[in-house]
């Protein structure tokens, strides 16, 4: 295979100057809500979902994988310095990020965090390169039936990792499935539970259902906390690692990165679970493990690397398969089949430009941030001085525009109105909405290949066990779900996704 | 025993939309396992979501506790408010004039109307302005233009916040500042397709 040509294709693809500008463009809004604590990637990537109709898919694809791992860069300059999570996934990051604040080395926090990211971005983009047109061939061969327990195994691999109950996230999926088949049937043409409004027949809006829940019902649900930012009293000094610090980050910044690489591709993982992993691997391997809890810097090299690994590696389920490996890569999945693209095996061969592209911009993506975080952070802390009563109009502003455009429909702008509101109940009673959503991207693509594996297998449903792939996948998902009976194995889980 | 209400609740709402949905369902045609029609899917999802409410119910009854949230008597009694005000404004809006027998525009109005009612009630205060923000923001765009539409969704907005009611002069500010973001973002670069000011007569 010929890698380094693609590449090279990619980077001319990535280098044109509008990739060039959205790459930048994603990398800054990245940083910005990465750097605010309150506002997440997938809110983020959901708003401006819309604005991105206008442009080439792939320019639209760089630009929203730069705010995911941007995001992932910001997120780590407020656990640092102000011992607040920017993102989920910086949560494990203030545990010894702020302590080393404290010990006047924030500097070092900073720069330790900012570097082990962009090496572990680096080589993910190396591994989302080599793995891609692999995984490509594989899935090939994948028949109908494989594609159907493939999504299956993801859609309860996202259960089960996801917070909380796992009978709870999983009855989020199946109802994310359900609210998925609303609209026209594709076989037959027939409405389904569209109540006669025109509005309906082409399926509830993608863009409505993860506004109103991640952006809507976030603004409700914060306002409602009140307002904790505490105000910034460390001071950054310098930026550079002492050569001890070099000596003990460096371990810690490869392991992270072979963890967050490998957490990053399984479906239901993501940048959060990874810093998680990386974290409780630091704690139990690193030789600075008698240092946890006054500041290691193993504690933020590790988990810091890890995430942006993970972030940038779970765009391969993605590209190869289709399959959303979390909910911000499920928003991917609309923005594709919006710009007319069904992601799947056949998108390295139909959209070369596309699939190299991204990888370039990646990378690319990866040095611009370097520079964004590293001399700008004076920027980026003012920013957090933004009090959020000033934030949350200018949200609401951008999701009233951006709902509306879709269509150019006020119809769409009330249907977010309701899914804000259940968002929010969801919220209340503790429903997690991201499995939900992960449900309602794959759940008519589920449908037509569970039509088709039966039409083929003339109506046995033995066809999912005969064909080793299929019954593997079932299998594992099988595996995976009695694990999680386990007490404690759970108890592990609960520990590890609340921090 | 132990309740989780949380849980419990959730079973009830999943029960719920699956009993709803199962018999919507029943309009469609089934088909066999070989040639599935319309129907089939939403028949298994519906059936398995029916039997993961139900479980998630019944282990909620021991797994607790985890109490939902204190409704108090203004809440229940504005809920209701709220949503009888909103249907009634929907049905008679058709004779406010034309413009609200159109496309969506009565429902949004009742919505409107709901979402204001249920913020005389401390607890939805902030949920009823926000959707009460974004409601006018739909009412508004095709004949108001994009710029009053804004107006009133930030005004609306802001009274979520206390500390927008007491110092008005910061939202006058916010909003000229969104207002020319919004004008530059939208209109000057991305250019939608949208009025922009008040249709002339």
């Amino acid at each position: 295979m010929d890698i380094i040509g693609n590449l090279a294709h990619g980077f001319a693809v990535a280098f044109s100057f509008q990739n060039l500008l959205f790459a930048l463009i994603g990398a800054l809004i990245g940083t910005a809500i990465g750097v605010l604590p309150g506002i997440g990637p997938v809110a983020t990537i959901s708003l401006l979902l819309p604005i991105t109709f206008g442009q080439p898919a792939t320019t639209a694809i760089i630009m929203l994988a730069g705010i995911y791992y941007g995001a992932q860069y910001g997120g780590s300059t407020t656990a640092i310095l102000l011992n607040l999570p920017g993102e989920i996934s910086s949560v494990v990051t203030t545990l010894e990020g702020y302590k080393m604040a404290r010990n006047g080395r924030a500097g070092a926090a900073l720069a330790t965090s900012a570097l082990g990211s962009f090496f572990a971005g680096s080589v993910a983009t190396v591994v989302v390169a080599a793995s891609g047109p692999l995984l490509t061939s594989i899935a090939l061969s994948f028949g109908p039936a494989d594609y159907f327990s493939l999504m299956l195994l993801g859609l309860i691999i996202s259960a089960v990792l996801a917070q909380g109950s796992i009978i709870k996230s999983i009855g989020m999926v199946v109802l994310g499935v359900g609210l998925g088949l609303v609209g026209t049937d594709v076989q037959t043409g027939q409405q389904r539970f569209t109540f006669g409004i025109p509005e309906l027949s082409d399926g509830i809006s993608f863009v409505a259902l993860a506004m109103g829940m991640f952006g809507i019902a976030e603004i409700i649900l914060n306002l409602e906390r009140p307002e904790a930012r505490s105000v910034l009293k460390t001071k950054v000094d310098s930026l550079w690692l002492t050569k001890e610090e070099w000596k003990r980050a460096t371990p810690s910044v490869l392991r992270g990165t072979v963890v967050g690489s490998i957490l990053g591709i399984l479906p239901g993982g993501g940048a959060s679970l990874a810093s998680f992993g990386s974290y409780m691997m630091e704690r139990k391997m690193s030789k600075g493990r008698h240092m946890f809890g006054q500041g290691a810097i193993e504690g933020v090299a590790g988990p810091e690397a890890a995430n942006n690994a993970a972030a940038q590696t779970s765009f391969i389920p993605l590209l190869t398969l289709g399959i959303p490996a979390n909910a911000v890569m499920a928003l991917m999945v609309g923005a594709l089949i919006i710009q007319g693209i069904q992601p799947g095996p056949r998108m390295v061969e139909a959209q070369p430009d596309l699939f190299w592209g991204l990888i370039a911009s990646m990378w690319i993506g990866n040095v611009m941030l370097l520079v964004i975080n590293l001399p700008m952070i004076g920027m980026w802390v003012k920013l957090l001085q933004v009090p959020y009563k000033f934030l949350y109009p200018a949200i609401l502003v951008f999701c009233c525009i951006g709902s509306y455009s879709v269509n150019n429909n006020v119809f769409d702008v009330y249907s977010t109105v309701v899914f804000a509101v259940l968002g929010y109940m969801f919220n209340k009673m503790k429903m997690e909405p991201a499995p939900l959503l992960i449900g309602f991207v794959l759940g008519p693509m589920m449908e037509e290949h569970l039509r088709r594996a039966m039409l083929l297998s003339r109506g046995d449903v033995m066809v999912f066990v005969e064909r080793p792939i299929s019954a593997s996948m079932l299998a594992i998902a099988a595996v995976a779900l009695l694990a999680m009976m386990l007490p404690n194995l759970r108890k592990g889980k609960e520990a590890a996704l609340s921090g | 025993m132990k309740i989780n209400a949380k849980d419990v609740a959730s079973g009830v709402l999943l029960i719920l939309l699956a009993a709803v949905g199962l018999w919507l369902n029943m309009d469609h045609t089934l088909g066999s396992a070989r040639r599935m029609g319309p129907g089939y899917m939403p028949m298994l999802v519906f059936w398995v979501q029916l039997g993961l409410g139900t479980l998630v119910l019944v282990l909620g009854l021991f797994s607790g506790p985890d109490p939902l949230e204190r409704w108090k008597g203004i809440d229940w009694t504005m809920l209701i408010l709220a949503v009888v005000a909103g249907t009634l404004v929907w049905q008679v809006s058709p004779m406010f004039g034309e413009f609200f027998s159109s496309t969506y525009n009565g429902v949004g109005l009742g919505m409107l109307v709901g979402f204001l009612v249920i913020c005389y009630a401390l607890g939805w205060r902030l949920l009823g302005f926000i959707c009460a923000a974004m409601c006018i923001f739909a009412l508004l765009l095709e004949k108001g233009g994009l710029m009053l539409a804004l107006a009133a969704t930030i005004l609306i907005s802001a009274m979520a916040e206390p500390e927008h009611r007491a110092r008005p002069i910061g939202v006058l500010g916010l909003m000229i500042f969104l207002l020319a973001m919004c004008w530059w973002i939208f209109i000057k670069q991305l250019d939608i397709r949208v009025a922009v000011w008040p249709m002339q007569y």
